[in-house]
């Protein structure tokens, strides 16, 4: 047998080299990913609550997605906050006679709410949206810096406010709609929807592969993440930490590949056609014609009143 | 699918493969199983175990040599044709290594229906199929879970669950046994036990040399130099040392016992059992095991 090496044996004393020092916890990342993983597994994965019974839930998803979709492209065609704010209620509304649980509407409001809020901020400021100053947040006083002129204020701007609010609101009505969709259908039901509807099969597929894998391969990042973790003592650098993150990216891709690969081997093995076929197909009967009846009547009435109150 | 009695299923000619831009990983390997046989395609990683399955199973195609099934080779337009594509591949079950990728659907009973719903079977009948697979198994409790919140031994269940359901007369087991605990081994035994009684025949690829007694009747060894090197009953090949060491395995290990170190190869778990309590070493089963004193 080959004998240990020095350095392998107990005892041995390394080279005395001070490790250097963590520069910021990474503990901010590990909670961000574990948290990520939850939530998308909570939006994504979850699927809707079958023990909760309700109109919504029993309506042929061909039915929910075109009702739905319509609801979605007024919201973003309306500009009055007015009628934003009620296509937002009806949002609502509609969660709540799917009877999507308060926790998951929350959670995705909170989502939307926080990265809207955060790509809106510099919209409300006066030097990207002229106004009325509503607070005033600093006085550069005017003057240079370098080859920029620096405004006499930077200031919070009515018009910037309304800017932001309406895209908080049409982005909130847009989410909590797509939000009815995936938690009052399984997820086949909606792909077989969207097939039905004309979508094409490559598109239906990769939507399949997405919500089935996103979670293991968010667990497969986190993975990687906490084995560099368990190798590193003390800070790495950020050009480190920058070749680390490339190459676990790549790493992850490898991963996403081979378990693609195999996905679709064991689709084949199990007679694979493309189709995606449902053990309990829905039936279109006269709910399915008032629910999309009902949709237009209210989309129309949005764009109606959009136009009156602008 | 009809087929002679006593004919081959599988008749492998010559077969060679060799993923792109890659060294072969098959070479030249030839075999046919029998209907109602149990076979084991034993070998170290990385010889060619897997890839045998999947060139079984229509998955991949060799790149010289041909693999047949009920005296049809099985090429890419076979298989794309009715009816014998369909059919094959109700008949021809896969149960994967990885159950990860082999169950992809929201839940168990959708993972159940996936395959009868391909072959466009009616709705009466594929819920009564799934319905009788779920008792067959054990896992109705299973039914409404999500295939990912599983533990692996009811996972791997599943995946067998999501293959009987189209009811298969031929079984590939990739690894079947791999990342289970004792019992949930002990379990998937017994089941794959009770469908070789009914008649199903099994290829097994494993290079867990304990499990051969249990799943075959016989074996086939892969070299790594991606050969088939042998085809005996397990007996015989259990008993070859020589071409289990030579085809890496068993390894040759030294133990220490008190003061002395010998070596001898190292078989399956029945030859590991020893007196470890005897510092001389003398309890030691192993008459090849000769020792010698420690340097």
């Amino acid at each position: 047998m080959t004998p240990l090496p020095e350095w392998l044996r107990p005892g041995f004393a390394p080279g005395a080299v001070k490790p250097r020092g963590r520069r910021g916890s990474l503990r901010p990342l590990r909670r961000g990913l574990a948290t990520l993983e939850a939530v998308l597994g909570t939006l994504v994965s979850a699927g809707p609550d079958d023990r909760r019974d309700g109109f919504l839930r029993n309506a042929d998803p061909r039915a929910k997605l075109l009702a739905g979709v319509a609801l979605i492209v007024v919201a973003t065609l309306l500009h009055g906050v007015a009628a934003l704010g009620a296509s937002l209620a009806l949002a609502l509304a509609l969660a709540a006679a799917g009877r999507v649980r308060a926790v998951r509407i929350a959670a995705a409001l909170g989502a939307s709410l926080a990265l809207t809020t955060l790509v809106m901020a510099p919209a409300t400021l006066d030097v990207v949206t002229p106004g009325t100053p509503v607070l005033t947040l600093a006085r550069p006083g005017g003057g240079s810096l370098g080859p920029f002129r620096l405004p006499a204020t930077v200031a919070v701007t009515g018009a910037g406010l309304a800017v932001a609010a309406r895209m908080i609101l049409r982005t909130s009505a847009c989410v909590t709609l797509a939000l009815v969709l995936a938690a009052t259908s399984r997820p086949q039901e909606l792909l077989a929807g969207l097939r039905a509807l004309g979508v094409p099969q490559a598109f239906v597929m990769v939507l399949t592969m997405t919500e089935r894998y996103l979670a293991v391969l968010l667990r497969a990042a986190q993975e990687l993440h906490l084995a560099r973790l368990a190798r590193t003592i003390g800070g790495i650098g950020f050009r480190r930490e920058e070749a680390w993150a490339a190459a676990g990216i790549g790493a992850v891709f490898r991963r996403t590949r081979t378990l693609a690969d195999n996905v679709t081997l064991a689709m084949i093995a199990r007679g694979f056609t493309g189709e995606v076929r449902l053990l309990r197909p829905p039936r279109w009967r006269r709910r399915e014609w008032l629910l999309v009846a009902a949709a237009a009547l209210a989309a129309a009435a949005l764009l109606a009143a959009d136009r009156g109150l602008a | 699918m009809s087929g002679s009695a006593g004919a081959a299923v599988f008749t492998v000619a010559d077969a060679s493969f060799a993923y792109p831009a890659h060294a072969p990983c098959l070479d030249g390997v030839s075999f046919a199983v029998g209907r109602g046989e149990r076979l084991a395609l034993v070998g170290a990683n990385g010889s060619g175990k897997s890839t045998l399955l999947h060139l079984l199973d229509g998955l991949y195609f060799p790149s010289s040599g041909s693999v047949s099934y009920l005296g049809r080779p099985l090429t890419e337009a076979a298989l794309e044709a009715a009816p014998f594509g369909p059919r094959f591949r109700a008949d021809v079950g896969f149960l994967f290594q990885n159950s990860d990728a082999q169950l992809f659907c929201p839940t168990v009973e959708d993972e159940l229906a996936f395959g009868p719903l391909q072959m466009g079977w009616r709705q009466d009948d594929v819920e009564r199929r799934i319905a009788d697979t779920l008792a067959l198994l054990e896992i109705g409790r299973l039914r409404a879970r999500a295939p990912a919140s599983l533990s692996a031994g009811e996972q791997k269940r599943v995946a067998l669950a999501s293959l009987l359901v189209l009811a298969p007369s031929v079984l590939l087991l990739d690894e079947p046994t791999g990342g289970l605990d004792p019992r949930s081994q002990s379990l998937l035994l017994e089941i794959l036990d009770g469908l070789h009684g009914r008649g199903i025949t099994l290829i097994a690829a494993t290079h867990d040399l304990t499990l051969l007694p249990h799943i075959a009747d016989r074996v086939l060894v892969l070299s790594e130099e991606h050969r088939l090197v042998a085809d005996g009953t397990p007996g015989n090949v259990l008993a070859d040392t020589s071409l289990l060491l030579a085809v890496n395995l068993i390894h040759a290990h030294a133990h220490r016992h008190g003061q002395l170190v010998h070596t001898h190869p190292h078989q399956h778990v029945v030859a590991h059992e020893h007196a470890h309590g005897d510092p001389a070493g003398h309890g030691h089963g192993d008459p090849r095991g000769g020792g010698e004193p420690e340097p």
